[in-house]
């Protein structure tokens, strides 16, 4: 690797002040799963001055309940977000999701605040030494919309960028459907609200800005949830498409429903239409189908990718029976 | 002795004079420059890895593969794709299989480090039945492999087929000998159990 200088930060305002005198030439390394790699291909056209490692801070990666929440410290590894007792018998989604991530050595490395804040994979922005300076590194145009775009959106590019790279993460969509909240150095906000298109960026957090955790409001009683992944392989390989749906029930009826797909759009998509069909509805085969179809009836697939449409359509449908399909 | 760019030789800032060794200057600095003493420099780490103490100087760009095989010479673990997707360069790092390529060595500052050499010494039966069941063609990859199914057998000593799948499921074999490894790991596992019942229920 290029050099770079390195600090190790003691508490979050150091950390936070350190990365406000770099001014946006710094970046944060957690597990560093994802940064190392861009660093070493030297993907973007600016390679960090300095990395500010927060694993030395103390504190940032504790799980516990809290007031009528769940709280995810953002250092949590995801293997122990997968095998934290707590986590698996209240939110099994959220313990799929971690264990279903990347591979066991990775995720002995890999933090929840990193897989919410990992940068796209589109191979095109991946490609080694900067090869396309591509809309999302403020280049001219997406090389992916005519090139080979069998891994990308299948709802559209973002309004403002045209870009068609997918968001990667497996734990987000289970947040969204969790109705999460991220806690940075200078705010909280929904997880669905972190996310952005923007030349070099896929979150709104500022330069010198810090996720420090993660936090999820107690579910109502009657709420299941299940997640389901999509991909090559079952280890290693991101999401193809990947699928979270919450439902809570009312003797039988869908009294509330949250489905949210990733890797289908550039950022986490909630299902809303999906999620209106059901309302009010006796879980069932036909139901499930029905939201499904609701799910992608707006899809706009690209040239290679048709295949997600359908892939997304059977995930979802699977992910509302799953939610059903035990207890009571 | 010191070769050009050597990094074990050490100026003082007082008199200029060369020592050997960051501690050999410290004691120096201490007894002949009374009442001064350096501060330790920020890259500066101390590791145990496979139960030797090890304190040196790291840049930070250094991974932990780059300081265990290039500056330690311990040729064990092997790179292959650098980008943390295929489990060659793997290391147990404080109980937990981990990729050496994606660590900084900066950050690993007080942590315990065990290597395949480490699992080797140890005289460990992973590697008498890995040779055994000839789980390896080329052999590239059969460290990482031999180092993730000891970190495995060290949680979970009598580990099913599908744990040892799970667990193996980040290490990637181009020779395609999967089935050889559940093998391997599975009559390592028999003879641990074995052993510590033979040695009465004792660890």
């Amino acid at each position: 690797m290029k050099p770079f200088a390195h600090f190790n930060a003691t508490s979050m305002d150091e950390a936070v002040e350190i990365l406000g005198r770099y001014g946006g030439r710094a970046a944060v390394i957690a597990g560093g799963t994802d940064l190392l790699g861009r660093m070493k291909d030297l993907v973007l056209p600016s390679y960090p001055e300095t990395l500010v490692n927060i694993k030395t801070i103390p504190g940032l990666d504790a799980v516990g309940e809290d007031r009528g929440y769940l709280k995810i410290g953002a250092l949590t590894r995801l293997s122990a977000l997968a095998s934290h007792p707590a986590v698996r018998a209240e939110y099994s989604a959220l313990a799929e999701a971690a264990d279903r991530t990347a591979s066991p050595h990775l995720r002995n490395l890999g933090t929840i605040g990193g897989n919410l804040c990992q940068d796209i994979r589109c191979w095109y922005y991946r490609g080694p030494n900067n090869r396309f300076s591509c809309l999302r590194k403020g280049g001219g145009r997406c090389y992916a919309l005519k090139g080979d775009n069998r891994f990308h959106s299948i709802f559209g590019a973002s309004v403002e960028q045209g870009c068609v790279a997918v968001h990667p993460s497996d734990t987000a969509p289970v947040l969204i459907a969790l109705d999460a909240e991220v806690e940075t150095s200078k705010r909280t906000m929904k997880v669905m609200d972190l996310f952005t298109v923007r030349p070099l960026r896929t979150t709104v957090l500022d330069p010198d800005e810090i996720l420090t955790g993660v936090r999820i409001p107690v579910p109502s009683p009657g709420t299941k949830g299940a997640f389901l992944k999509f991909a090559q392989r079952k280890s290693i390989d991101f999401p193809i498409v990947n699928c979270a749906a919450m439902l809570t029930f009312d003797e039988g009826v869908v009294k509330e429903a949250r489905i949210c797909l990733n890797a289908v759009y550039v950022t986490p998509r909630r299902a809303y239409a999906a999620e209106r069909a059901l309302a009010g509805r006796f879980l069932d085969e036909e139901t499930a189908a029905e939201a499904a179809r609701e799910a992608i009836a707006d899809a706009r697939p690209l040239q290679h990718n048709a295949y997600m449409v359908q892939v997304a359509r059977t995930l979802v449908k699977r992910a509302l029976l799953a939610c059903g399909g035990q207890g009571e | 002795m010191a070769k050009s760019g050597d990094i074990s030789m050490f100026t003082c800032p007082y008199c200029s004079t060369q020592r050997e060794g960051f501690e050999a200057l410290r004691e120096h600095i201490l007894a002949d420059h009374k009442g001064s003493l350096l501060p330790e420099p920020a890259n500066r780490i101390r590791l145990l890895i496979n139960g030797l103490e090890h304190a040196m100087n790291v840049e930070p760009e250094w991974t932990l593969y780059h300081l265990i095989h290039d500056r330690l010479g311990m040729t064990g673990s092997k790179q292959f794709c650098d980008r943390g997707a295929c489990g060659s360069c793997t290391v147990i790092m404080d109980g937990l299989p981990v990729l050496s390529c994606m660590v900084l060595a900066i950050e690993c500052d007080g942590r315990t480090i065990e290597t395949v050499e480490g699992v080797a010494r140890a005289g460990h039966p992973l590697i008498e039945s890995y040779v055994k069941h000839h789980a390896m063609q080329c052999g590239y990859c059969t460290p990482g492999f031999v180092v993730t199914s000891k970190a495995l057998l060290d949680r979970n000593p009598d580990p099913t087929e599908g744990e040892i799948r799970e667990a193996l499921s980040g290490n990637l074999c181009r020779c395609g000998t999967y089935p050889q490894h559940i093998v391997a790991v599975r009559e390592a596992a028999r003879t641990l159990l074995k052993e510590k019942e033979d040695s009465g229920g004792e660890r």
